[in-house]
């Protein structure tokens, strides 16, 4: 049976990808994701393997012990608003790059913008490039 | 060797989309974003010298190999941490990580470089700037008119 530090856990997911058994339950709604580990008989410990944060232990079984639930507020990106990633899992990439890769070029904070406003601000400094370029050119 | 782009040449005909799904059995790494009428751009993994994916997987799937951000399927738990790591927003992650591999063991070239009809893509760095440097040799040798 799996326990679970919830002061740890990132929300990532990782855990419930992994389990053969389907024993680890996500739930997400727009600004919600929920985990649910069911009691677990499985000698099996993919998921304590695979957690990151390593948050997860294997205990015996017992019926009495409540199955655990951790739920997390998605975080919105700071341009477009869509709920993109949880308070933790962004922490967490706060606390391995160093400070010097966590603004861009132009002083943004990326980590708090989602993968998708990250692309269209990639395309866009592109586009400004070579527009710049052509205008030095022409006479 | 990454691939670079030169956006003045693409064309917006999305064929390196096609081909890197052609080659990853349907899903590709490459996407081409239209900003409004000016341009197309391919967006794509830069295979960044300090890679930020590679230091926030904790499993060692993303790792540097030379130029190359390599990834190990085997390795990878499907946590999506650099899928939120990575500044450009290229790495995927839908229970695995996905992410531009530069056809490595697939083709001898990258697939949209082979494919790309207006050479905006290419794997030498170079190519760019020899090309400003000869447009420039052929102007002076027409009086000074592009």
């Amino acid at each position: 049976m799996i326990k679970v530090d919830a002061s740890l856990c990132l929300g990532c997911l990782s855990c419930s990808t992994v389990c053969p058994s389907q024993n680890i339950i996500r739930t997400q709604t727009g600004e919600m994701r929920s985990i649910h580990w069911k009691r677990c008989k499985e000698e099996c410990d993919l998921c304590v393997e695979f957690c990151p944060a390593k948050a997860l232990t294997l205990m015996p079984f017992d019926e009495t012990v409540p199955e655990p639930d951790v739920s997390f507020d998605l975080v919105a990106c700071k341009i477009c608003g869509s709920r993109y990633a949880t308070e933790p899992m962004l922490r967490r990439i706060e606390s391995v790059l160093p400070a010097n890769l966590q603004k861009d070029s132009e002083g943004l904070e990326w980590i708090r913008v989602c993968p998708v406003c990250r692309r269209n601000i990639e395309a866009e400094r592109a586009t400004r490039q070579m527009v710049l370029g052509r205008s030095r050119k022409s006479p | 060797m990454p691939v670079y782009i030169d956006i003045s040449r693409c064309i917006g005909c999305r064929s390196c989309e096609v081909a890197c799904q052609r080659v990853h059995g349907g899903s590709g790494h490459i996407n081409v974003h239209f900003v409004g009428d000016s341009a197309s751009v391919p967006i794509f993994c830069h295979h960044c010298e300090e890679a930020s994916c590679t230091m926030a997987c904790f499993s060692g799937a993303l790792h540097k190999e030379g130029e190359r951000t390599a990834f190990d399927v085997e390795k990878c738990t499907g946590c999506g941490l650099c899928q939120l790591a990575c500044p450009f927003g290229v790495v995927r992650a839908n229970k695995i990580a996905h992410k531009c591999d530069l056809c490595e063991g697939l083709a001898e070239e990258p697939t949209c470089v082979t494919t790309c009809p207006a050479n905006a893509l290419s794997t030498d760095f170079e190519l760019a700037s020899r090309r400003a440097r000869s447009r420039a040799a052929r102007a002076a040798a027409h009086g000074g008119k592009r």
